[in-house]
């Protein structure tokens, strides 16, 4: 686990940017994203509609208070959580051979390919790092106290 | 309240102690709060599937006006009259294993912006049935789009597709016979 401040303040700024930008860009565009939750043929219609229009709050919300260092542990959970979803359905998505867009970024989403893997991959492992790391130093202090 | 002194108050909060009772309940409310704003916002997309306008797929047939989903029966009736030319946007593998009779293939996978969709020799008055697999996939109301994009007026999305075309024992081929 990373602890130096400077990187966790650039690792809170990266996930807490793509996931804001991300979020808009589907808030601004909510079928879109139904159509690509829906291409992944594992939701229905009706929970692929109900799931592109709260799932971009979620993300802008997080984003914002990853970016403001305000609940920092929650808002990295929650994150973090959405990403291992994100991985386990790209995963599915390859191995079931379905040629779709991912729906991460709106109507500038790409492939589900090993990039995408990657890129989440990365993020992940920001995202639970500003976990572990906030998770740690508060048991520090409790345990000092 | 400024802006600021509810920024720090909330940090303020959010520095006490670790508990996951507490992390618990922030997450529950970040769901809340964000169920409220994204269905309230969209309520009027709500009412529009609710009366079935996105059973094919999430797009406005109000905006893509030359989109008509057709039954098995009508695209029979359009392929006897010989009234409509049939497209099979599936990819070019699976036509070659066998597709509509006379129909064209324009994979979709290999066409995904208006520019890379030439249509030339087709006249945008015509009548254009597109089909893929099944109900399942969405290759041909993606490619029915994109036609409507590029003007064509009159574009029949046949949802049954190839596997309905198939059960009921219609004319089909394996050449390349849509000349």
């Amino acid at each position: 686990m990373i602890g130096n401040k400077y990187i966790l303040l650039f690792f809170r700024l990266a996930v807490g940017g793509v996931f804001i930008w991300a979020g808009l860009l589907k808030i601004f565009d909510p079928l879109d994203f139904a159509q690509n939750i829906a291409n992944y043929r594992i939701f229905s219609q009706s929970v692929s509609l109900f799931l592109a229009l709260i799932i971009p709050w979620v993300e802008v919300i997080c984003g914002l208070l990853l970016v403001s260092g305000v609940f920092r542990e929650t808002a990295s959970f929650i994150l973090s959580a959405s990403l291992v979803v994100f991985l386990a359905l790209i995963i599915v998505t390859l191995i079931r051979g379905l040629d779709i867009e991912c729906g991460c970024f709106g109507s500038l989403s790409r492939r589900v390919d090993y990039k995408l893997l990657l890129t989440d991959a990365v993020l992940l492992f920001f995202s639970l790092n500003i976990f572990l790391s906030q998770y740690s130093a508060k048991r520090k202090k409790q345990s000092a106290a | 309240m400024s802006f600021q002194k509810v920024l720090l108050k909330l940090k303020r909060l959010s520095a006490g102690p670790f508990s996951v009772k507490k992390m618990m309940q922030r997450m529950a409310f970040i769901l809340l709060f964000s169920s409220i704003i994204g269905l309230g916002a969209n309520i009027s997309l709500i009412k529009k599937f609710f009366r079935g306008e996105y059973q094919y797929g999430f797009f406005s047939l109000e905006e893509y006006s030359s989109i008509v989903f057709i039954t098995l029966g009508e695209a029979e009736e359009l392929f006897a009259t010989g009234s409509a030319l049939f497209i099979d946007s599936r990819a070019a593998e699976d036509f070659k294993e066998g597709h509509i009779f006379g129909a064209k293939n324009i994979p979709f996978v290999e066409r995904k912006k208006k520019e890379e969709l030439n249509m030339d020799p087709y006249p945008p008055e015509g009548i254009y049935v597109v089909y893929c697999d099944a109900n399942e996939c969405q290759s041909s109301v993606e490619l029915a789009k994109l036609l409507h994009e590029k003007g064509f007026q009159d574009i029949r999305v046949f949802f049954g597709g190839w596997e309905e075309w198939v059960r009921e024992g219609l004319p089909v081929s394996k050449e390349d016979d849509w000349k």
